[in-house]
């Protein structure tokens, strides 16, 4: 079997939904959409807790009824959409293989295509903790999937290592699901999450929350019997004497997000060193003319509203590429420069306004800058934080004179 | 009287204004850090009542997925959030349902009622889960 499509999203979580609507409502025909799961959504589903879609439509949805919103949307629509459906490979030229139980191995020759496969979770593997390998170690995101989709609660005596978002939601769960939370410990001085998120769900349950602490060892046979905690020092190095056995039954993993780019990679697109996405420019276009990345696959975000921004504009313009293949444009580098740990986007072509997502390299508890050079442009805020992305707009008409890279600098004011 | 301070962080928004206040009597004489009216109202709030939008999953029989996701339809006191989570726990629905159903009317007295936050299709019968 071959089909055809003038434009083919990959993954329908909230980038891949909005960027299959959005590419359609920009006049792209033919809107395939390939999902490896059962239904649309992505993670949305187990996402059950409220908070998407506050910037977006101003409502406090739940990720499932958020992306109930965009499937509603989307069905109103011709976009087709094919469910357990596994991309396997995509070339250059836009040639993908894709395989699923009604058709068996098929190709899709699209026009353009949006990558939007979104991220994984960095698993115990990602941070070598020594120990043994009892069973109760599981990520924030898996223990997410077992309590609130299929009903099993992975354990009474939870221990969390890292402060991501997803750790602190499923800190809060499981207690409210009677589970004993003993505390959550991060190896950073400074949390990973957001503030409100330390707020509504440590906080608000008494949740301890131990910054520049790690696990050290993991003990247990058949299942985990608890935990040595550590305290680290400046160079996260664990402090000898400072260890402290936890007993508990269960250790839940939220350090770290992973962009899932194999696809990415076996089509030749470049990836960032500090995104581990690809390197895109304003239009959400890859180095690989026609190929366009959006949401989680490029850079991990803080907001599903971003996500869903990101996933808008590269449906648009994948539409306009797979309408009038695109001209070799110029474009020119988006710089990190002082106090910037992530920049996204990396490139700017001169299509669209420039839209930064911006993390900080350190906590920043006071008035600063964020200057635009070589323009004589900055943003002012009054403190920054790596766990929170800043977002800027530089308008296309303040960009269009620029010959040189483009440069984000943070200083204190 | 002395002047009391407390500090609060607002969960209305991803932005989490910190606000300051401070208190005489129990009184409030300044609010301080908002962005926005809204965290006004969250601090008053807070100081009275904190209150709380709870979500949470109930048994689903019937469907694809063993748990079906809901919430109140309002913020309820915060005090009161196990006491609801009890009162679920024992309950059990039938596919199908749709979203915003309400699933319970006024829980445990909160004047909330419990909605669906999905649509969960009746899985076809001899399909094993």
């Amino acid at each position: 079997m071959r089909m055809e499509a003038d434009v083919t999203v990959i993954g329908s979580g909230p980038a891949g939904l909005v960027a299959a609507l959005h590419a359609y409502e920009s006049g792209a025909k033919h809107v395939l959409l390939l999902e490896r799961e059962e239904e649309l959504g992505g993670i949305l589903k187990q996402c059950i807790h409220n908070g998407f879609g506050l910037e977006q439509f101003k409502i406090d949805y739940t990720g499932p009824e958020y992306a109930e919103r965009l499937i509603e949307e989307m069905e109103r629509t011709d976009v087709r959409y094919l469910l357990n459906t596994m991309v396997i490979a995509l070339s250059p030229d836009r040639i993908i293989t894709a395989v699923n139980p009604d058709s068996g191995v098929f190709k899709v020759k699209s026009r353009s295509v949006v990558l939007a496969m979104g991220c994984r979770e960095r698993p115990r593997g990602g941070i070598n903790i020594p120990g043994t390998r009892p069973a109760g170690v599981y990520t924030a995101g898996v223990a997410q999937r077992f309590v609130n989709i299929d009903g099993y609660l992975p354990g009474k005596e939870v221990v969390v290592l890292g402060s991501g978002d997803i750790g602190l939601i499923m800190a809060r769960r499981l207690t409210l699901e009677g589970a004993q939370v003993k505390g959550v410990y991060e190896i950073m001085n400074y949390p990973g999450g957001l503030k409100r998120n330390i707020v509504q769900c440590l906080n608000d349950f008494s949740i301890p929350l131990y910054l520049s602490h790690t696990v050290t060892e993991i003990r247990g046979n058949e299942r985990v019997e608890g935990v040595v905690v550590s305290r680290v020092d400046e160079k996260m190095q664990p402090i000898a004497g400072s260890e402290q056995f936890i007993a508990c039954d269960t250790l839940l993993l939220s350090v770290g997000l992973i962009p899932e780019n194999e696809l990415s990679k076996g089509a030749g697109i470049k990836l960032s060193p500090t995104t581990n996405g690809p390197i895109t420019t304003e239009t959400m276009e890859t180095a690989v003319p026609g190929i366009f990345s959006c949401g989680n696959v490029s850079t991990v975000f803080d907001l599903v509203d971003y996500v869903a921004e990101t996933g808008m504009t590269a449906g648009r313009n994948a539409a306009r590429f797979a309408k009038a293949s695109k001209k070799e444009g110029k474009s020119i580098e988006v710089i990190a420069g002082e106090n910037v740990r992530m920049l996204f986007p990396q490139r700017y072509s001169f299509e669209d306004d420039l839209i930064l997502f911006i993390r900080c390299a350190k906590p920043i508890e006071r008035p600063l800058r964020i200057d635009i050079s070589p323009l004589d442009m900055h943003f002012k805020r009054l403190y920054a934080r790596p766990n929170e992305m800043i977002r800027v707009k530089v308008l296309k008409d303040r960009l269009k004179d620029i010959t040189e890279p483009i440069e984000v600098n943070i200083t204190e004011r | 009287m002395d002047i009391e301070k407390k500090h609060f962080t607002c969960v209305i928004c991803p932005i989490g204004c910190e606000i300051d206040v401070e208190l005489q009597d129990s009184n409030v004489v300044s609010i301080e850090g908002s962005k926005c009216a809204k965290g006004k109202e969250f601090v008053s709030q807070e100081l009275k009542e904190p209150m709380r939008i709870l979500t949470t999953t109930i048994r689903m029989k019937g469907a694809k997925w063993a748990m079906l996701p809901v919430r109140t339809d309002k913020p309820i006191p915060k005090r009161l959030l196990f006491m609801v989570m009890k009162e679920l726990q024992n309950i059990e629905l039938k596919a199908p349902v749709q979203m915003s159903d309400v699933i319970i009317r006024d829980i445990a007295g909160t004047g909330a009622n419990i909605l669906a936050t999905r649509n969960m299709k009746k899985e076809r019968e001899g399909k094993s889960v």
